[in-house]
């Protein structure tokens, strides 16, 4: 069993630091001293880790971290973890787990923009809200989040799933404007209200509106077959993220496909 | 021979039945009622009673209820055995292509959780022809494919796993109507028993094999030795006078345990009736052990012995 480190946060970064380097696989192998002495980019400068935290070893199942206090200004906690846990106790910055492969992020408070983007695998969980482009492509990249769980408790910002390919990803609150915009496939699930042109260019891949049913554009068509058989299979799992999404399997829903200006198999689950 | 075991008039051979290795898979059809789950089912495990011709070997396991399928829907689950994995590919690739994508309402599950996996879905989906739609959900992958009914949905693999072919029980009557019913009997404690099948028509076969015939072209012939017809003819028989008719039960299971627990609790239903109900010996039949690795001694699985 490895080292779980918790970081306490000493005071809160001047700049943005650049997180991405301190992965729980990582630290795992270190003593209390060479974590304190691992170096992150700070602006243009690099910190040193003891300075920004106090860091404290756990006894626990490891490879695990805690960071606790404002981490606003972290950006890339877990970028491209392959492994372990991390849980933050507080805010987090931007790219949050983006290019994540396996593992556990918890986040106990709002996470920034690019929160999982490209996600490739393990779980990222976000227990406020998100901000723009999460569960979406890289800022260039043809690929969005390709594999792997989000859940979001709280609200999401705007084009969340943009480009997405695999995966699953979760919202219990409300979303912004272009919701699954350019989707490729995987699913989407939805508690709360939404915002504009949701779907926009969605070429395949499942949204689920569990909560308010959007408005249904005219690029959008029903499709009246019987989906019993793999409604029993999506609303069975879809039941695991809790209350809003727990009595689904009940709730045989209006299925409308589209974008019909871009291929027209990606669909639309309205439960009754 | 050494003694004989003889129990409520019954005579139970000191011999084993021998079986070989085989490749397995378990698949879970359902369906909008058992009904249409029943039909596609038994079209599914048709003309599959020996490997010898029929490429596999395929019966019902049970019905499922509700609670039990993926789906929430009735269903039956059937095992499919047969000599390879490449094999069992092929076979259920066709059966179920052919028995189930066709059959009103169905949809396919795989049956086992671990094994090698083979295609299930995987091949089938190019019958939407491009419309067909690929759903990842908890890290197992589902194809939906629009049919005149609805959609399709197939699980995309199912895992295959080392089974045991041709556990048997022969069953020595003194007519024809004491020796089957003593069959269905022995078939009916067999069913109750889960991960094992009984491929053959009802679960009885009355045409037991020897391997090899005078005939180069055959590998296999009648079983000489157990037919009542050659009792005062055959080189060696092993039947009495009194034994007119000999029923045999063959069993395919997921482990040799799963074929030691159905050949003991088909030995217990048929003892249990007695020699009174016509039967008159039990035994079973083998290549002298050195052909299948799974020996089944009628004698220690009748004493309460666990797998062989």
């Amino acid at each position: 069993m490895s080292e779980a480190w918790l970081l306490r946060q000493r005071s809160v970064p001047a700049l943005g630091v650049d997180f991405s380097a301190v992965s729980p696989s990582r630290v795992a192998a270190l003593s209390a001293d060479e974590v304190a002495r691992l170096t992150v980019p700070m602006g243009r400068e690099a910190v040193a880790l003891g300075e920004l935290f106090e860091v404290v070893v756990r006894k626990g199942d490891g490879p695990a971290l805690r960071i606790e206090g404002d981490c606003s200004r972290l950006h890339g906690i877990g970028r491209g973890m392959d492994g372990g846990r991390i849980v933050v106790d507080g805010p987090v910055g931007d790219y949050l787990g983006a290019e994540m492969t396996a593992g556990e992020i918890r986040v106990d408070g709002d996470a920034g923009a690019l929160a999982a983007c490209a996600l490739a695998g393990g779980r990222i969980e976000i227990g406020g809200d998100v901000g723009d482009f999460a569960a979406s492509a890289l800022p260039g990249a043809m690929d969005g989040m390709r594999g792997g769980v989000l859940v979001v408790r709280g609200s999401a910002g705007k084009r969340f799933g943009d480009r997405m390919r695999r995966g699953t990803a979760v919202v219990h609150g409300a979303v912004g404007d272009f919701l699954a915009s350019r989707m490729v496939a995987g699913t989407i699930a939805l508690a709360g209200a939404v915002g504009e042109h949701p779907g926009f260019g969605m070429r395949r891949g499942t949204l689920v509106f569990a909560g308010d049913r959007p408005r249904v554009p005219d690029t959008f068509s029903p499709t009246g077959h019987d989906i019993r058989v793999f409604w029993a299979l999506l609303a069975r799992s879809l039941a695991a993220f809790g209350a809003p999404f727990g009595g689904l399997a009940g709730r045989l829903p209006e299925r409308v496909v589209g974008d019909l200006g871009a291929d027209g198999k990606g669909e639309w689950l309205l439960p009754a | 021979m050494a003694e004989p075991i003889i129990d409520n008039g019954v005579v139970i051979d000191d011999t084993f039945a021998e079986a070989f290795p085989m490749k397995a898979t378990r698949l879970l059809i359902t369906a909008f009622d058992a009904n249409w789950a029943s039909n596609a089912a038994v079209a599914m495990t048709g003309f599959a009673t020996s490997v010898i011709a029929c490429g596999c070997e395929a019966g019902i396991e049970r019905s499922l209820s509700p609670d039990e399928t993926p789906d929430g829907r009735p269903g039956v689950s059937v095992l499919i055995f047969a000599m390879s994995g490449k094999e069992l590919a092929k076979q259920v690739e066709r059966r179920v292509g052919q028995c189930v994508l066709t059959c009103p309402t169905t949809a396919v599950f795989a049956g086992l959780d671990e094994g090698e996996p083979i295609a299930l879905g995987r091949n089938l989906r190019f019958f939407g022809d491009g419309w067909q739609i690929s759903k990842m959900i908890d890290g197992k992958r589902y194809w939906r494919v629009p049919v005149m009914d609805g959609e399709f949905v197939a699980e995309e693999t199912t895992p295959v796993v080392k089974g045991v072919g041709g556990g048997n029980l022969l069953i020595l009557g003194r007519d024809t109507a004491s020796a089957l019913a003593a069959a269905e009997a022995g078939v009916a404690a067999m069913r109750q028993v889960p991960n094992v099948i009984m491929p053959f028509p009802g679960g009885v076969v009355r045409s037991g094999s020897k391997v090899g015939a005078k005939y180069p072209a055959l590998m296999a012939s009648t079983n000489d030795a157990f037919c009542p017809a050659l009792t005062p003819l055959a080189k060696k028989t092993e039947l009495t006078d009194e034994v007119r008719c000999v029923m045999e039960i063959v069993i395919d299971g997921l482990t040799d345990a799963d074929v030691a627990a159905a050949t003991r609790a088909g030995m217990a239903a048929i003892v249990d009736r007695g020699s009174a109900a016509g039967v008159v010996r039990l035994s079973a039949g083998n290549y002298g052990g050195k052909l299948g690795p799974f020996h089944f001694h009628l004698h220690r699985l009748h004493g309460g012995e666990g797998a062989p």
